[in-house]
């Protein structure tokens, strides 16, 4: 009896260690993705770039139960490519380099909408506030890999990004649209 | 009367003459402001409204430049020395080069600053010259100095306007009022 539970019992984690459901993991390759900040100034688009970012992804496309995303992003790699811009998002009032150099996104929670779209149900972590956020992507598998990519809006004076007299959106707009591409291949 | 005869101005050439002077004053004060002020909104409103403001005069200086050159100009009174006469063509001039040279420089810094801009939040400028540090910072100063110069020249354009009407008392000055302030 014993003999037939360990066997039964191995089945049983081979079987875990093998369902689907968890998905493959994936390592994001950096040249081929992309990450985008496009905030207004004025109600005309400021568009900027995290040049640092990394993305880990456990996910099986068609059975996205079980999956995870975590991304890290190098706050102090942001570039809105104005010399004098770069030099204030440094400060407290806007990204604080010195104090929150990184943020992160991590969700375990991410569910298909339809067809290639899928939502990422999960919590920002930016200068010090969390935030819960829900990240939509579109899946495109191909042979040597896949690419996520998607939009979302965030405020910024969520995060207190712009503080102080920056907090007013008549200048400088409240929104901010985030964009990425992230390219990916399996890891292992 | 609107096209400008021998001896007086039309309406037209009235109204971009009163309309510019009036948006220069106002693009002067603008500018000062707009680089003393410390960084802040308000900095960065005032930059907003000196630059869709320049692009506005930019845009009448052509339209004013295209009226002149389609109108007669008003005779420069009988009997003015040689000297006066090439002092009012050199600071006439020297007005219409600025009024184009410090838009266009100012739009140079902008866009060597690669910063995104409408005017009047309408409409997008397009870069005129590649994003570059050293280019915007040199053509900034090319812009302050132009600036200098027109207030040079601004002092000198109202000065001899008041000194026609209340020294030589002819009708220089005069003949750009508004027609309703005209004596016969």
């Amino acid at each position: 009896m014993k003999k037939i539970a360990a066997v039964l019992g191995l089945c049983g984690l081979s079987a875990f260690a093998l369902d689907p459901a968890q998905g493959a993991d994936w390592k994001m390759d950096p040249a081929g993705s992309k990450l985008e900040f496009i905030a207004t100034f004025e109600k005309t688009a400021a568009p900027g770039v995290f040049k640092e970012f990394d993305a880990r992804l456990r996910f099986d496309p068609d059975k996205p139960a079980g999956s995870s995303l975590e991304v890290t992003v190098k706050v102090t790699s942001a570039d809105m490519n104005i010399a004098d811009v770069n030099k204030e998002i440094r400060g407290k009032d806007w990204f604080d380099y010195a104090g929150f150099p990184q943020a992160e996104f991590r969700s375990t929670d991410l569910r298909r909408t339809e067809g290639n779209r899928y939502v990422a149900h999960g919590a920002l972590s930016l200068k010090g506030v969390k935030q819960p956020l829900e990240v939509p992507f579109t899946w495109t598998g191909s042979s040597d890999g896949a690419v996520m990519e998607g939009e979302l809006t965030v405020k910024r004076g969520a995060f207190g990004i712009g503080a102080g007299e920056w907090a007013a959106s008549n200048v400088i707009g409240a929104d901010v649209k985030v964009k990425f591409k992230v390219k990916l291949r399996k890891a292992g | 009367m609107l096209r400008n005869d021998a001896d007086s101005w039309g309406a037209p050439a009235k109204l971009f003459h009163w309309v510019m002077a009036a948006l220069i004053l106002a693009q002067i004060a603008l500018g000062v402001m707009a680089a003393s002020w410390r960084v802040s909104p308000t900095k960065l409103e005032l930059f907003f409204w000196h630059k869709s403001t320049g692009m506005l005069i930019l845009a009448l200086v052509a339209l004013r430049l295209l009226w002149r050159l389609a109108n007669p100009t008003p005779a420069l009174p009988a009997g003015m020395p040689a000297w006066e006469r090439a002092a009012a063509q050199l600071s006439h001039g020297l007005l219409y080069v600025l009024m184009i040279a410090l838009p266009i420089t100012g739009w140079i810094v902008n866009s060597a600053s690669s910063i995104p801009f409408r005017i009047f939040w309408l409409i997008p400028l397009p870069a005129i010259v590649a994003p570059d540090k050293p280019t915007a910072d040199l053509v900034a100063l090319v812009h302050g100095g132009l600036f200098a110069l027109l207030a040079l020249v601004l002092v000198a354009h109202i000065g001899a306007a008041l000194r026609h009407h209340f020294v030589k008392r002819n009708t220089v000055l005069e003949r750009m009022l508004p027609g309703t302030w005209r004596t016969p």
